[in-house]
């Protein structure tokens, strides 16, 4: 008792200097923190995202050519065929749907705005499997697909690009594709739904896939990507697994396709999210060992200053047990205080960065391990760095240390 | 009166490296009395503060013995050392040495926290022994930084400290010399007054001044005793 009294004492004669010497600390304690708070809130919102898609979506897309020797991975496109529908359809049990999609980037003009789009040939229930809900107007149905009929359902993003204020459903747009342009009808447009894996159907033009394959994307028999759902979310694997053989059997290469479900995104970016976690927890973590090493050369600094007085204290009686403790109190004293500081602050920091970053999406959770963590590193910090100034103090002589001025 | 402290043949050789030794003590043999008041006289350099940090166990002796109290300090360890100077040792330093950062009756109170007494009764010591030592106003004086003291005071808050544990004996070094000479008279009367109620007490001096007022004279020159007379 009388030690923590004595630490607070000597610590309290130079504040500035223990306010300094703890700064490092709280620093350390408030990066820590909200750096695993802000990879928290990544993973979460990132998951929350994925997971609107609905778990049973599998997206089947041409893999690419190896990135290698500085030349760029390069979409195989011409890969998957319609036959690899059909034979999903048939020889995948945990398939419930299976959809053909044909998708290519456009110049699109309405009157005088011109814009790239990403046009996509679709039959009508890939607006179900994706879950893509009508905001004006209707979907596509299998009328326009027996027609091959000029009609498109818009994105909320390009048609606001397009339209601005104007409602979009019964405006024709050009798709030119160099040589020639295509008039369509927009019968619909979707409500904003963010990216789903691969698609971003909010920058897309949904036309129906036999106009696509007829008069703008040909592609002989090929699909740009292959939409699937599974019968529930606990055969999601499975069907994952079926496709994947059954893809095999006729490419014999699995670097040609990749099939991606929901379970394999989640699990790849929070092992993404947990790796960037770790690296800026590890940052933030050695400005932590800075500020020990800031405590250790104060505490040395102090042991110094105060030789005449650990002399005298061993004159007086004390061990040197004793005067090892009471400045091993003292480095303990810093880092706790400090690392308390820092743990309420980084509440502070977290709100502020909360507040300044909702624009970007950006969520941040403080988590109860990342606290006890950094507070256990802290004090961990006032033990290791304190120990070595503590134990010089206690081996000082006493009749050298009474003589020092 | 039986030997409080009994020093034979005690030598100090100082090695200051380079094959340089200096022998600050050459085999010095005496013994002081329980209730005796000793003053150690000498220059500079004459070994007479070589002398007080063994007999005060803050130093070890290159050979010979000393027993203090029947206990020989050679056997001891570092930690017992610690303990027989808390219990056994009352230092009175020159420059005061009072910890800055304590209070007058905090100080005082600082040979009693290595003892282990407890809070209240070492606080109620504390003020007896500040009122002991005649420290003016103590119930103030006592919550007063040092640096808020005259040097007369802190060398009484001092002696005050040096009695915490009633030790066997006080060891004083040079306590008159850094104080006016209206203060330097009332230290002395107060170790008097400590001898007379039977406190044993060694002065190491260099004032012949501060010498008189012991019983005893041991004169050290170069390490050695050339002088040991009893004035009194």
């Amino acid at each position: 008792m009388e030690i923590l009294l004595e630490a607070f004492r000597s610590l309290g004669k130079d504040k500035l200097r223990t306010f300094l010497s703890m700064l490092g600390i709280v620093i350390g304690v408030i990066a820590v923190i909200v750096a695993i708070a802000i990879g928290a809130g990544t993973t979460a919102n990132v998951t929350a995202r994925i997971s609107s898609l609905g778990s049973n979506v599998i997206i089947i897309t041409p893999g690419f050519t190896g990135g290698f020797g500085g030349r760029a991975a390069v979409a195989l496109t011409s890969v998957l065929q319609e036959t690899d529908v059909q034979n999903i359809q048939q020889m995948a049990p945990d398939v419930a749907d299976v959809t053909p999609i044909l998708q290519k980037s456009f110049n699109v003009i309405y009157q005088a705005t011109n814009t790239v789009v990403t046009v996509v040939g679709a039959y009508p229930d890939t607006f179900s499997i994706l879950d893509l809900p009508l905001q004006s107007g209707r979907l596509l149905n299998q009328n326009d697909e027996n027609s091959d009929a000029n009609v498109a359902v818009i994105g909320n993003t390009i048609a606001t690009t397009l339209f601005g204020n104007e409602d979009p459903v019964g405006q024709t747009v050009y798709v030119s594709t160099g040589s020639f342009q295509v008039p369509l009808t927009i019968v619909g447009e979707l409500q904003q739904t963010g990216s789903k894996l691969t698609f971003n159907p909010d920058n897309m033009l949904i036309i129906p896939y036999t106009t696509a394959a007829a008069k703008l994307i040909q592609l002989n028999g090929g699909v740009s990507q292959i939409i699937a759902s599974a019968k529930s979310a606990q055969t999601a694997l499975n069907a994952v697994d079926e496709i994947n053989n059954i893809l095999y059997m006729r490419l014999q290469n699995t670097n040609q396709y990749r099939v991606i479900s929901q379970n394999q995104i989640l699990s790849t970016v929070s092992q993404t999210t947990d790796v960037l976690t770790l690296l800026l927890a590890s940052i933030a973590a050695i400005s932590m060992v800075v500020g020990g090493i800031g405590i250790m050369n104060i505490m040395l600094v102090s042991v110094t200053e105060r030789t005449k007085e650990i002399g005298v204290k061993m004159a007086m009686g004390a061990t040197r047990r004793r005067i090892m403790v009471e400045f091993l109190v003292e480095s303990m004293f810093i880092t706790i205080v400090a690392g308390a500081i820092g743990v309420g602050l980084s509440f502070l920091i977290a709100a502020i960065v909360t507040y300044l970053a909702s624009g970007l999406g950006l969520t941040v959770i403080i988590t109860w391990p990342s606290i006890v963590l950094s507070f256990g590193v802290s004090v961990a910090i006032g033990l290791f760095f304190g120990l070595y100034p503590a134990y010089l103090a206690s081996k000082k002589s006493p009749v050298e240390a009474l003589r020092y001025e | 009166m039986a030997a409080l402290l009994e020093l034979k043949n005690v030598k100090k050789i100082y090695d200051m490296g380079r094959d340089i030794q200096v022998e600050a003590l050459k085999g010095v043999s005496f013994s002081i009395e329980e209730g005796s008041y000793t003053a150690i006289m000498g220059h500079s350099g004459s070994g007479k503060s070589t002398l007080l940090q063994i007999m005060g166990c803050l130093d070890r002796a290159t050979s010979g013995d000393i027993i203090i109290k029947g206990t020989a300090v050679k056997d001891m360890n570092d930690f017992q050392l610690a303990k027989f100077r808390n219990k056994t040792i009352g230092f009175v330093f020159q420059s005061f040495n009072l910890i800055g950062n304590l209070t007058a009756i905090e100080n005082v109170e600082l040979p009693m926290i290595y003892a282990g007494v407890p809070r209240a009764e070492r606080r109620k010591r504390a003020m007896e022994l500040l009122k002991l030592v005649g420290l003016e106003e103590p119930e103030e004086r006592a919550f007063h930084r040092p640096n808020q003291l005259s040097g007369g005071q802190q060398q009484r808050v001092a002696i005050a400290r040096a009695l915490a544990n009633d030790p066997a004996v006080i060891l004083a070094d040079e306590p008159t010399g850094n104080l006016a000479t209206n203060q330097w008279r009332r230290i002395l009367d107060i170790f008097k007054r400590l001898n007379e109620s039977g406190k044993t007490i060694i002065i190491v001096t260099h004032d012949p001044l501060v010498g008189q007022e012991a019983t005893r004279i041991i004169t050290l020159e170069d390490g050695a005793i050339i002088k040991d007379e009893r004035i009194r």
